[in-house]
């Protein structure tokens, strides 16, 4: 009886685990386009920048952010991609770099706060010159274009889910399940790791009409794959497709049968 | 009562009463590990089942259409009509989704319970006489179940399963002299044939399923007909089945078995998504999405593919293409080992008597072995093709993860055997769990005056000494 | 397990006699295994009439399959707990009869197919050769209808809709003009009139200037030193090799994991591709628009038998 308890019970558990919950948008994209459209301190935040700077990336990236730095396999950031990599790069974590164990840099919580990430990204783009931080907005986005374009441009690397996967060697393609299109508009724009500048977007320039609408129809569609993914069909187990599906089927389906034929059997 | 009159009634046109009071008698031994085939039997009625439903709503036709179902993002696209039928399932049909969930799971656990009943029957020696034929046809059940499985999740016309299509074009072209004729002759033309979805059809509802289902018969009819083995014990020789009856011990165990099976299956179906293909999204020859797998089933083949070496050979003219090795020649070496087991073992072990009480794995350790090495073969190919998943969950490259699974697949089976070999003959030495009950011991005077005992030979019931029986003496 | 283990006893299937329940009162392990039973039943039950409501609600997968689950089950739980429980059950011995018929019986048979076909059979004559020689062609006739599945190959694999002359044009069948993609961008480009193609599917990159390292007559097919174009139908088993890598200028194949160096004629440098990517040799019109010079000079894709072969 306790036996057949605990398996009921396990099995309840494992229903509630794999019952997809639901998430919450957050719409701090929307909060930076607006806080970078609306007045800020450019001098302070410089200062505050070149300080901060000074603190936690002179010591590998140079002194000078349009100067060569310090280390062979680190680039200087003079041409990769201003303000908005330093945006990007901090503020999902990546940077400052930790040690990394594996294939990738990998995404983290931000280690500093948003009016230090700003005033980085200020100070290392007008160093640079190159201060803009790309404006995008899914609700300006068609989603049908934008999932056309994804599938020509994005999906390859990225999976057409969203999924993300190895690229050989260090480098992986990640997951864009989560993320903010403020990310997709970033990383599209500076092109980071293997990544090509303009993301694969045949005539991607950045600031003209036509790219701002592409980039917003992307931003749209990874939008959609976080706030509305589909996934009406129950847990998606990660997205990855049939690699943890057979595993389910055998560890969880076979298993729970296994057991249950032991159970009928008896002690035969 | 009505029951009663009914059955008068059948038996006085078809005689069905004696025929069934004999059958309901029959015996059949009641080891757990005898239900597995079973849970292959049953997911088959879920599939068969679930695949009618499925089949109502189904189109399997490549004529495009525009998409205008609840999914946003397809919205206004071209499709086809297979896709935009199984969208439809998925989306607008109640309980559609559900049914092919289940179905698509049903099928991954069809072909697993069939591969653990197979192990089953081949680490207890099952195979050998009288049972080969029955070896034969279940071999032959399990490429029935690879092609059912393969041509199903193809049906739906996805970006993911198309890729696995053009797949399986290269590797049919890459059988030599005939393959490009084969090929074309499968297919309709050249890739993407557009008759390969309704061909695909055709093998998957009607070609498939018959043999499936017949052959299945058959396997059940000769297990019936020669009697289930048994593993040695209190009273079971070569000459009996001691067991439970049909009716009713054995009839409710099945019955439980089958409910079981289907609860599984329908939870699955229901909290578990499995082949998404609205986010695939509709096949495109020049599209590509990843990660890039088959079903677990096929795995192996992706892994054996990912791990060939970039070896062609051309001579006067005629290419060898590398997918021969991996994808034609591997799989055509071990599937043929596999299905010759029984006369390749018997060659070695001259054994030609009828065996009806089955091995314990630790008595036949280089049967044994073989088998844990031949797995091993398998599972580091499953590894392989999931090597881009696997790599970014370990934090190892695919090019380290692909470097060390090649000689993890020149090393591993070797060791697999020692080691299997080494831990059979350990189990059999500590006479764990004997198979005999213990017959005693035999207390005599020694020489100098004391006492000492003697383990008796333990023995079946009747006196029955069979060569099986006597468990860690046999080799 | 049953509670009242009363040993195996000996059973010819045949002369098997009556019996009835031994003991008409339940142990206490048999009232618990019925309680539970029951118990099992009853959710069961409430879980069927809870699919008629979801389901005539409008439905919901996940609920379904729960319900669902649970009333299979718990109808398994019930059956498996009368099963082991609540039946009369002992252990029954069923004698095994001889398989084989015998050689007597075996005799019998042969003379049985035999004595009916008359003496033909037995002077072996020309009858026999011709029922043979019949059933051979006529069996192997039957067979023509299947070659109707399949047209010749002929030449179709080793050709493209690529030809001298033709524009190169992206999915939406517009052409691409030179320097239209940004460094480091690709596209995928059919020739004009054919989007879409399977077997014509060609990746154009625009690699970064002074990057190629190619022999001369393969640099003359790359407009402004940077436009490359190859096959993107992979040569190891023809997925599309869609993954560029702009950093270091290759391409992976996501199926088997093939990488071809770019700047280097598409050549393979891990994984099981065996051949580099054929390159499509591209010039620039009057209109600048990239055209193709030809063909491939190889068949693209995975390799067949007659490949090398013209």
């Amino acid at each position: 009886m306790r036996r057949t308890a605990i398996l009921l019970g396990g099995v309840a558990v494992l229903a509630l685990l794999l019952t997809p919950a639901t998430g919450a948008a957050t719409s701090r994209g929307a909060a930076r386009a607006a806080a970078a459209a609306g007045q800020d301190d450019i001098p302070a935040l410089e200062a505050r920048g070149r300080q901060l700077y000074q603190n936690a990336c002179a010591s590998c990236h140079g002194p000078d952010p349009n100067g060569p730095s310090y280390y062979p396999r680190v680039p200087s950031l003079r041409d990769t991609g201003g303000a908005a990599a330093v945006d990007w790069a901090v503020r999902t974590g990546r940077m400052p770099w930790k040690d990394n164990k594996g294939p990738a840099i990998e995404r983290g919580e931000p280690r500093f706060g948003e009016e230090d990430i700003r005033a980085l990204a200020v100070y290392v783009g007008r160093a640079v010159g190159d201060a803009q931080i790309p404006d995008v907005d899914p609700a300006r986005g068609n989603l049908q274009r934008g999932r056309d374009l994804y599938g020509q441009a994005c999906a390859a690397c990225h999976g057409m889910n969203g999924a993300g996967a190895a690229l050989g060697g260090e480098n992986i393609a990640v997951s864009l399940q989560d993320v903010e299109p403020i990310d997709v508009a970033e990383a599209i724009k500076i092109g980071p790791g293997q990544m090509p500048v303009g993301g694969g977007l045949p005539d991607y320039e950045f600031g003209t009409a036509q790219s701002r609408q592409d980039v917003d129809d992307i931003a749209a569609y990874v939008e959609s794959l976080r706030t509305t993914p589909y996934n009406r069909g129950g847990a998606p187990i990660g997205g990855k497709g049939p690699v943890p599906e057979g595993f389910v089927a055998w560890v969880i389906g076979l298993g729970i049968l296994v057991l249950a034929a032991r159970w009928i059997a008896g002690r035969g | 009562m009505m029951i009663e009159r009914s059955l008068k009634y059948v038996d006085e046109r078809l005689g069905t009463a004696s025929l069934a009071r004999k059958a309901l008698r029959k015996v059949f031994p009641d080891h757990w590990s005898f239900l597995l085939g079973e849970i292959a039997l049953f997911s088959l009625v879920v599939l068969v089942f679930t695949g009618t439903f499925l089949t109502f709503f189904y189109t399997p036709s490549v004529q495009d259409v525009v998409y205008d179902g609840p999914y946003a993002p397809l919205q206004g696209q071209h499709v086809t009509a297979a896709y935009d039928s199984v969208m439809r399932i998925s989306f607008e049909v109640r309980a559609g989704l559900l049914m092919r969930q289940t179905h698509h799971w049903a099928a991954l656990v069809f072909v697993a319970s069939i591969v653990i009943h197979l192990c089953r029957v081949f680490f207890t020696g099952a195979f050998r006489r009288p049972r080969e034929v029955n070896w034969l046809i279940g071999i032959l059940l399990l490429f029935l179940a690879l092609g059912e499985g393969f041509t199903g999740y193809s049906l739906p016309d996805d970006l993911l399963s198309g890729i696995g299509l053009r797949i399986f074009y290269a590797v049919t072209l890459a059988i030599p002299v005939i393959g490009t004729w084969v090929t074309y002759l499968l297919f309709g033309g050249e890739f993407p044939a557009g008759d390969i979805i309704s061909r695909l059809f055709v093998f998957h509802i009607m070609l498939l399923p018959a043999l499936l289902l017949a052959l299945v018969g058959v396997h059940i009819a000769i297990l019936v007909l020669q009697k289930h083995t048994q593993f040695p014990g209190h009273g079971r020789t070569e000459r009996n089945v001691v067991g439970k009856r049909l009716w009713p011990e054995q009839t409710f165990k099945s019955v439980s078995l089958l409910l079981f099976v289907t609860a599984v299956l329908a939870l699955l179906g229901g909290i578990a998504q499995i082949n998404p293909v609205w986010q695939y999204g509709p096949f495109e020859p020049f599209n590509v999405t990843s990660p890039a797998q088959p079903d677990w089933y096929i795995g192996f083949l992706d892994g054996a593919l990912r791990l060939g070496p970039p070896w062609d050979l051309t001579l006067w003219g005629f290419t060898t293409s590398e997918v021969f090795w991996p994808a034609v020649l591997f799989p055509g070496i071990a599937f043929g080992i596999l299905t010759l087991w029984p006369w390749i073992e018997r060659r070695f072990t001259k054994d030609r008597a009828e065996h009806h009480l089955l091995d314990r794995p630790r008595d036949t350790p280089v049967r044994t072995g073989i088998g844990a090495a031949g797995l091993m073969v398998f599972f580091i190919m499953f590894l392989e093709g999931g090597n881009d998943i696997f790599g970014v969950l370990l934090n190892v490259s695919v090019e380290t993860i692909t470097r060390i699974l090649q000689w993890g697949l020149v090393i591993a089976p070797i060791v697999t055997f020692l080691v299997t070999y080494w831990i059979c003959k350990g189990l059999s030495r500590t006479r764990l769990r004997p198979a005999e009950v213990n017959a005693g011991v035999r207390l005599s005077r020694t020489p100098e005056g004391g006492y000492e005992t003697v383990p008796l030979e333990p023995t079946s019931v009747d006196g029955d000494r069979t060569p099986a029986a006597t468990g860690p003496h046999s080799e | 397990m049953t509670d009242s283990d009363q040993g195996s006893e000996r059973v010819d299937v045949d002369r098997q006699t009556e019996h009835g329940p031994s003991n008409v009162e339940l142990s206490g392990g048999q009232r618990r295994a019925e309680r539970r039973a029951g118990i099992a039943l009853a959710v069961a039950i409430v879980a069927g009439i809870g699919l008629f409501v979801v389901y005539f609600s409008g439905g919901q997968t996940q609920v379904e399959g729960i319900l669902f689950a649970i009333a299979f089950g718990g109808l398994g739980i019930a059956l498996g707990l009368w099963a082991n429980h609540l039946l009369d059950a002992r252990e029954v011995v069923e004698e095994r009869h001889e398989l084989t018929s015998g050689p007597a019986g075996r005799q019998a048979f042969e003379d049985a197919l035999v004595e009916e076909v008359g003496p033909v059979i037995a002077r072996r004559s020309l009858l026999l050769r011709l029922l043979a020689g019949a059933g051979g062609a006529l069996g192997l006739a039957l067979l023509l209808p299947v070659l109707s599945l399949g047209p010749a190959p002929g030449n179709s694999l080793k050709v493209t809709p690529w030809r001298r002359g033709s524009r190169v044009v992206d999915e939406e069948g517009e052409p691409v003009q030179l320097n239209q993609l940004p460094e480091n961008g690709f596209l995928t480009v059919f020739p004009e009139g054919h989007a879409g193609a399977a077997d014509a599917q060609t990746l154009l990159i625009r690699v970064r200037p002074g990057s190629l390292e190619l022999p001369a007559d393969r640099m003359a097919g790359v407009p402004d030193g940077t436009h490359i174009a190859y096959s993107k139908i992979c040569t190891h088993a023809g997925c599309p090799v869609g993954l560029y890598r702009a950093e270091s200028q290759s391409l992976l194949c996501p199926c088997h994991q093939s990488q071809f160096d770019v700047a280097h004629g598409g050549k393979p440098f891990f994984g099981p591709a065996a051949r580099p990517l054929p390159q499509l040799l591209l010039s620039v019109d009057d209109k600048n628009i990239l055209v193709a010079q030809g063909d491939f000079t190889e068949p693209v894709g995975p390799a067949f038998w007659d490949r090398g072969r013209r």
